[in-house]
């Protein structure tokens, strides 16, 4: 048994959609309105959330500074301990076997003029 | 389907949306009015924290800007009991930890407080241990605590702090208010994970730091001398100070017994006691200086006049004062050399006791110094109307007169620096930040004129060169000084001690520009316990030391160590004494009968006063007959003098030019070959106009 089938064309391009200028007034508005006001909280939002970021990394540098002015400090504390007189005296004393100059022994000795200007060449030099 | 209209459906959105924001509504609005105040603290206890911003303390330097003191930050731990649910648990893990008594914690987590100190202070490993015990109410706080990194070095300049870093002593103490930044509390945000991130508060103040004219070198020099004699004489206290004298800036102050200013709780509180500016004592011979410095002033005498010191004994009033050695006629330079106590009460008498008063005064005795250390003694110095008919001769040999040691350095760096008395100062500048403010300096006070001061110099380096100062001479440098030696008064009996003493040498060194004035005072020395004996090395020590350390050019040859013993020299068979017996407080129980009247006194002073000539040959004790005995250059040229020294053996040393007008060593004295003497030479119309003057 042989079946037929029957192509039926149907064409819309002469269809035209009607513009309705009134609608897109009343949507175009508010939805521009909206889009403004989401704008304008994205921008907020990104703004505080940025400051946030910056106020922890401010607080975390301000810690860092913080801890490194108290090493700093518990350095100079350990090398003015180091530096203490009595200390270098007994080093000097004990394991070195110094003794103390007898007068006229250490001659104090001016720096020439020029002395400073010498100095530097010499390092420029041997860079 | 649902063929409502439209405006239905919307209608059933619109009552749906309605009721769903005024539920909406209706809980905000009870949250907002009800439960407002309950949300706004719990948010606060989750977001907000105050935090304790801890008082800082700024640092203490020497004038090199070497750290004296400093403060680091240190947790200290409390509890919050409230928190605990265990204490018994928790106090037995902390004792652990902290090596103390579980029961003492015990106690203090017993009880509702809600802020407990567990311990302050603590060192970072044991807090590591106790924050890995992860104990619940347990925290921490940062602290700062103070250090003094050189120990004992400065200990009673610098002071002390207590646990709450208040200052207790010394700068601490006097600039409290400078040093420590107040207390205040900062309000910090922080998130669910306890991150800060915003603080609200007063900023940390900058710091303010103190920087001492102390020198740290100088300051171990100080104390290392003063321990090495307080180890060879076993007195019980001592005192160096060594003064700029051209500034009054304290160099070094160091005292003995002395303690560590880390652990001040621990020391004794005599250890605590700056004796330098608090202990008071009589000053014995060396305060015979300013009665000397009184009498040139007021022209009562000069260098070379002659008095006759009658043999040792002297009578005030009716009692009868002697003298450490029966010394006949010596100039007013031996007086001081030899620490002659007849010699100084005459030119006392000379003086009166209301210019001697005032000249006192005027060197700020008995009055305080105005150095910036708190405990300050004002010293003793009664009023003229309260002065009974002897304390004119008591006060010219320095009894019945109370000083500090700095009062006493101060003094004699007035007449090292050509007689201007400045105020003795510790500290140089203020460093606010990065702002410097320098300390003030009042202008200095003039109390004796220059000529006044040069001519009291060159008596001084007699006294190290030829009298009872002779340990003090230093190598290559010249030097002037007095010794003293004082009885004590003892507090049982309200006399001077028959066993203790107060030995003691002030100087200063070059002769000519001082750089350094150092005074040394021992308190009860056993055994040796004169001036000369047991301070005058002292000073020797600190000063030679210091003068290298301090690059000081030497002003005469070095000498080898040999040539620098003082027994290599003939001229010190001198007996080296400055001590009087007189006792103030014995005149009560002097006899009257074996004692001449007034009047013998004040025509024996009449005489002796009135005695200028050059007839000293015969008073000049010289013990030995080992060295050459010095002529008389006086009224020679230098043409003759030079000859005449060269023909004994000297070695002239001629200054100025026309007529020998002064001499050292003088006339009768014994020297050795080859000895410099060193004579001074004026014009002949100036000699001329000086011998008018004096008819």
């Amino acid at each position: 048994m042989m079946e037929f089938f029957t192509v039926k064309r149907i064409d819309n391009s002469r269809l035209v959609r009607q513009v309705a200028p009134q609608q897109w007034r009343e949507f175009g508005g508010p939805a521009l309105v909206v889009t403004l006001l989401a704008a304008i909280l994205l921008v907020y939002a990104a703004q505080y959330y940025q400051c946030l970021s910056v106020r922890y990394q401010v607080e975390e540098l301000k810690a860092a500074r913080s801890e490194a002015l108290e090493l700093n400090q518990q350095l100079k504390l350990e090398a003015a301990s180091l530096r203490a007189p009595l200390r270098i005296d007994m080093i000097a004393r004990n394991r070195l076997g110094l003794t103390a100059p007898v007068p006229g022994q250490v001659t104090p000795v001016a720096a020439p003029a020029g002395a400073m200007m010498a100095q530097a060449s010499r390092s420029q030099a041997s860079q | 389907m649902d063929r409502r209209p439209p405006s239905t459906r919307i209608l059933y959105l619109a009552i749906f949306a309605a009721l769903w924001m005024g539920a909406v509504d209706a809980r905000l609005s009870y949250l907002q009015l009800f439960k407002y105040s309950d949300y706004l603290a719990r948010a606060r206890r989750q977001q907000q924290r105050i935090v304790e911003v801890t008082p800082l303390r700024g640092n203490l330097y020497d004038r090199n800007l070497r750290e004296m003191a400093m403060s680091i930050s240190l947790d200290s731990c409390f509890a919050v009991p409230a928190e605990i649910s265990n204490p018994e648990m928790v106090a037995r893990l902390l004792a652990g930890v902290l090596g103390v008594h579980t029961e003492e914690i015990e106690t203090r987590l017993d009880g509702s407080r809600s802020f407990v100190w567990i311990a302050r202070k603590l060192q970072p490993e044991i807090v590591e241990r106790i924050q890995a015990l992860n104990l619940r109410g347990i925290y921490f706080q940062k602290e700062h605590r103070r250090f003094y990194p050189k120990g004992e070095l400065a200990a009673h300049v610098l002071g002390y702090v207590d646990i709450d870093d208040r200052g207790l002593g010394g700068i601490e103490y006097q600039f409290e208010q400078q040093l420590r930044t107040p207390a205040s509390r900062m309000l910090v945000l922080a998130d669910a994970r306890r991150r800060w991130y915003e603080r609200h508060g007063p900023n940390q103040a900058r710091d303010t730091s103190l920087v001492l004219t102390l020198d740290e070198n100088i300051q171990f020099i100080a104390e290392k001398e003063l321990a090495a004699a307080i180890a060879r004489t076993h007195a019980k206290a001592g005192t160096v100070i060594v003064q700029d004298p051209n500034s009054g800036e304290l160099l070094a102050v160091a005292n003995w017994p002395t303690f560590d200013p880390n652990s001040a709780g621990s020391s004794a509180p005599e250890a605590r006691m700056d004796r330098a500016i608090s202990a008071l004592y009589e000053p014995g011979s060396t305060f015979k200086v300013i009665t000397l410095a009184a009498a040139l002033e007021e022209h009562l005498t000069h260098a070379d006049e002659l008095i006759d010191c009658q043999m040792g004994a002297i009578y005030i009033g009716k009692h009868r004062i002697r003298d450490h050695k029966p010394y006949g006629m010596l100039t007013v330079s031996q007086i001081l050399s030899n620490s002659s106590d007849v010699g100084a009460i005459k030119l006392g008498l000379r003086l009166g006791p209301e210019k001697f008063h005032h000249y006192i005064r005027a060197f700020g005795f008995g009055t305080a110094s105005g150095v910036e250390l708190p405990g300050e003694t004002r010293g003793l110095v009664r009023r003229v109307e309260a002065w009974s008919a002897i304390s004119i001769g008591a006060v010219s040999m320095g009894q019945e007169v109370g000083v500090t040691p700095v009062q006493l350095a101060g003094a004699i760096s007035a007449i090292a620096n050509g007689g201007l008395l400045y105020r003795p100062r510790v500290v140089r500048e203020i460093h606010h930040g990065g702002l410097i403010v320098p300390e003030t300096q009042e202008p200095p006070a003039r109390v004796v004129r220059p000529e006044t001061a040069a001519t009291l110099r060159s008596m001084l380096e007699g006294v190290i060169r030829e009298g009872t100062g002779k340990k003090a001479r230093l190598n290559g440098y010249t030097a002037g000084g007095k010794t003293g030696t004082a009885q004590k008064i003892d507090p049982a009996t309200g006399r001077y001690s028959g066993h203790e003493y107060i030995s003691s040498f002030v100087g200063f060194a070059p002769l000519n520009s001082p750089v350094v004035t150092v005074l040394v005072a021992l308190d009860a020395a056993v055994g040796a316990h004169g001036g000369g004996d047991i301070a005058a090395p002292v000073f020797q020590q600190v000063t030679q030391q210091t003068l290298a350390y301090l690059r000081v050019a030497p002003d005469m040859p070095l000498q080898s160590p040999t040539e620098q013993a003082p027994s290599a020299h003939p001229q010190q068979s001198v007996k080296e004494e400055d001590l009087s017996d007189f006792d103030p407080a014995q005149v009560a129980d002097a006899t009257a009968a074996a004692v001449p009247g007034p009047e013998n006194l004040s025509s024996r002073e009449a005489d002796g006063a009135g005695s200028a000539g050059k007839s000293a040959h015969a008073t000049v004790v010289v013990e030995d007959g080992q060295g050459i005995v010095v002529p008389q250059f006086g009224g020679m040229t230098v043409r003759n003098f030079i000859e005449e020294c060269m023909r004994l053996g000297f070695n002239p040393v001629p200054v100025g030019t026309g007529i020998a007008v002064d001499q050292l060593p003088a006339p009768g004295l014994q020297a050795r070959p080859g000895s410099r003497v060193v004579v001074r030479f004026t014009p002949r119309a100036a000699t001329q106009t000086l011998a008018q003057k004096e008819k």
